[in-house]
């Protein structure tokens, strides 16, 4: 809703009406892949009560993140949280250190071997609803590192509900995967944990 | 100042390259070495301490360098694509120290000592404390032990990792890359 | 000045712990083992720089223990270089110390042409430094914006990194991309410079000393900055250079070394500069040497955009077509630039055999390359000497006596970077 651009809905599909505007879901002959596979079942949970909505309202617009910077993109998200991208006009500019208290985890940085035990502990000490942004080439797929380190995405231990392109993306970049979060909760998207399940 | 090298404990030879010079040197003397060029020499600062690998060094052929900035030697055999070897190496690992001369009459050297696979070597900590974590590296990245060393555990990879990966010998590991629409 | 200032001594003796110089151990006479209190700090702490794991003793508030496990953001360059042609391990150096990106690029580069013995033209090094300042700038800004805010000056880190944003707007207009701009090349940069890229860096050179005064305007009186910095972390001249200190940390320690002046690269010879140098030894005094870098720096950015704008026109890459990739509009024309096009893309250009040692001042200290080649298209061995990954070794002998308070100023003061520190 802050960016609110009206993209042409050349897609009928009930994730088009409840808001979501990326790509691939207005677009649905891009072609056939997990996605779209996932969004069927994502569908089916669509069409959400006015309360549900208030309170999908309330989650998007004062989530807080976590201080989970890792390399290079953490200095992008660092420089989100500055005042020319201020992210704190989505209300997200506390940055909590304590996972007890946060609500999403953006995931900043090559995630190594060693470092994906730490990771999930401090996944699993989030309380729910709890979302995770898998930001740069490096945390959605291991990026320009592939070898014996490097977990070739950290969608292998936690379950992930945007990835973030980019090495590093762009703070506009970073912003628009908060926006498409955003659009996802309120549409009612169940977080990512509910629909892919956690790997224990 | 130019400054002589002889004298150094354990010298084997001398070579020179690229405006930098290479102090070859016995390995079972590296830290009388290491002590003299500290002292004598005033060579306070340890820059680096890192080992390379020449397994499988002159297995392969390589073209050898075709062109350069003013054009071609006729005359070298690698410039007109012959294949040819590099030359082999004395033993499989070099232990490489970087030194610096921290001083108004700054200098670098390298002292090099070479090791099969197995060997030891002993640390030169006594000479430059900063040695620690450069020799803790060396460990586990190559599998080289440093005799003496107060804490030689695993720095960089988890504590109970088998291997020791940048040796040639092991793999460069990764996973293949999955593309969506395959299954 | 001589380069080792010995008229302050900062404590006697040397306070090196041992046996094992990087921990320290509890002294059984000064804390008894029932006071001690265990903690992990990291690795995910907002107040260790990345990925630092700091296992603390604490007898109250005094820490008495020490040791540091790194490790976390291991990534394996040196390896995957290996894997890599030449022209695309450029990539890569970028990648390990994140924050000064193009200091990494630098030395790579000058590694290889040293191999290469490839000659540079004049624009391309005298661009190079102006990045290269451009990056230590930067580098310090972000330095200053997150110590201040661990150090709970929080809007510091807003006005740091509102600058660090204009200098990145510079990087943008130039390399085509905000970090990690892979725009030096083997024999020069990648592209030619913009020609609106001298008036914003004027306007940016007449900008930045205000915008220090700011910083140093919230700072310098502050009596809380002050007691949390002055005389904290310790560390003397003889320590520092036993333990390999380099950079901001050594100089901060009253030893006049900077590489730029004392073994120059690049044209460092040729332009106008101080290197500042404070005898104190403590965080305010790292934390003065990084505010005095960031004015010589513009001045060097300033010098170099003025000669830089009387070299319009000149090439910015060397000549050399089977190391540099042809213009392309070459390649609808000509089938030799088709050829070199080819074959560099697929196989690599090919670097003599050879073993080199190249180091620049980044903002940290000295980075070093160490490259060996076997002659083919790949790098046979690449070591990168981190200046972080020594600046961690000196964490337990700056701690002695602190407080857990000041073991916060004092991580931060030696500005690791936690990348450089695990490669």
């Amino acid at each position: 809703m802050a960016l609110a651009r009206k993209l042409p809905l050349i897609s009928d599909r009930p994730l088009a009406n409840a808001g979501l505007s990326s790509e691939r879901v207005l677009m649905p002959n891009k072609g056939p892949g997990v996605f779209e596979e996932e969004i069927d079942g994502i569908e089916d949970a669509l069409g959400i009560t006015t309360v549900e909505k208030a309170v999908a309202w309330a989650q998007a617009n004062s989530m807080w993140p976590d201080t989970f910077g890792l390399a290079c993109c953490a200095i992008e998200m660092m420089s989100i949280v500055s005042s020319r991208y201020d992210i704190s006009r989505f209300g997200m500019e506390r940055f909590s250190s304590s996972p007890r208290q946060a609500d999403l985890l953006i995931v900043s940085g090559r995630v190594t071997h060693k470092m994906a035990g730490p990771l999930r502990q401090v996944y699993d000490q989030m309380l729910e609803p709890k979302w995770v942004i898998a930001m740069g080439a490096c945390a959605s797929s291991g990026g320009m590192f592939n070898n014996y380190t490097v977990l070739q995405g950290v969608d292998k231990i936690v379950p992930v509900d945007i990835h973030v392109p980019g090495c590093p993306p762009r703070p506009e970049a970073l912003m628009e995967g908060i926006v498409r979060l955003h659009e996802k909760i309120k549409a009612g998207v169940p977080p990512a944990y509910m629909i892919r399940g956690v790997a224990q | 100042m130019t400054v002589t090298y002889d004298g150094v404990p354990g010298l084997v030879e001398t070579v020179g390259g690229h405006g930098e010079t290479t102090l070859v040197v016995d390995a079972a003397r590296i830290v009388e070495a290491c002590s003299f060029l500290r002292d004598e020499r005033r060579f306070n600062f340890l820059s680096d301490l890192t080992p390379t690998d020449y397994l499988g060094w002159a297995s392969r052929g390589v073209a050898g360098h075709i062109g350069s900035h003013g054009g071609r030697d006729m005359h070298a055999p690698g410039s007109q694509g012959f294949a040819r070897v590099p030359d082999p190496k004395p033993k499989r690992f070099a232990v490489n120290y970087h030194l610096l001369r921290i001083s108004d009459d700054p200098e670098r050297v390298r002292v090099q000592a070479w090791l099969d696979d197995g060997e030891e070597i002993d640390t030169v900590i006594p000479v430059w404390p900063t040695a620690d974590w450069f020799e803790r590296e060396a460990w586990d990245m190559f599998g080289i032990v440093f005799r003496g060393h107060p804490n030689l555990v695993r720095i960089l990879m988890e504590d109970d990792w088998e291997g020791h990966p940048l040796r040639k010998d092991y793999p460069i590991g990764g996973e293949p890359v999955r593309f969506s629409g395959e299954e | 000045m001589s380069v080792i200032e010995r008229s302050i001594k900062v404590y006697e003796g040397s306070r090196i712990p041992s046996p094992i110089p990087t921990a320290l151990k509890v002294d059984q006479e000064k804390h008894s083992l029932d006071d001690i209190l265990t903690i992990n700090f990291g690795p995910n702490h907002p107040s260790t720089h990345g990925v630092l794991r700091l296992i603390v003793d604490l007898d109250g508030e005094m820490v008495a223990g020490l040791s540091a496990v790194i490790g976390y953001l291991h990534t394996g360059f040196e390896k995957t270089m290996e894997q890599k042609t030449w022209w695309k391990c450029i990539t890569y150096p970028e990648r390990i110390d994140y924050v000064s990106f193009q200091a990494n690029e630098l030395a790579f580069v000058l590694a290889m042409e040293k191999l290469l013995e490839i000659e540079v033209p004049r624009k391309a090094t005298w661009m190079r430094m102006c990045l290269a300042e451009l990056t230590r700038i930067h580098s310090h800004l972000v330095w200053l914006g997150t110590s201040a805010l661990e150090l709970g000056a929080i809007s510091m880190f807003w006005y740091t990194f509102d600058d660090r944003d204009a200098t990145l707007d510079l990087f943008e207009m130039v390399c085509g991309t905000r970090m990690h701009t892979r725009y030096f090349q083997a024999g020069g940069l990648a592209e030619d410079i913009p020609e609106g890229f001298y008036d914003q860096a004027r306007e940016w050179c007449k900008k930045m000393p205000k915008a220090i005064d700011e910083y140093e305007a919230i700072l310098d009186r502050n009596a809380i900055w002050l007691k949390r910095t002055k005389g904290i972390g310790l560390l003397s001249a003889d320590d520092a250079i036993a333990l390999g200190q380099s950079g901001p940390v050594l100089r901060a320690s009253g030893v006049n070394w900077d590489l730029r002046k004392s073994m120059p690269y690049l044209a460092y010879g040729e332009v106008d500069f101080d290197v500042p140098v404070f005898p104190e030894g403590d965080v305010y005094a790292r934390y003065r040497v990084h505010m005095e870098e960031m004015r010589e720096s513009v001045r060097i950015v300033a010098q170099c955009i003025e000669r830089l704008a009387e070299m319009r026109g000149e090439p910015w890459i060397a000549d050399d077509r089977k190391v540099v990739l042809p213009p392309r509009e070459e390649l609808h024309t000509s089938m030799e630039s088709l050829i070199h096009h080819f074959k560099i893309v697929t196989e690599g250009y090919l670097v003599p055999e050879g073993e080199v040692y190249e180091c620049v001042e980044s903002p940290r200290g000295e980075f070093g390359v160490y490259l060996a080649s076997d002659g083919g298209p790949k790098p046979w061995r690449v070591k990168f000497r981190a200046p972080s990954f020594v600046a961690l070794q000196a964490t337990a002998t700056c701690m002695t006596d602190a407080a857990i308070a000041d073991m916060i100023a004092i991580v931060g003061s030696l500005d690791g970077v936690m990348g450089e520190v695990d490669r």
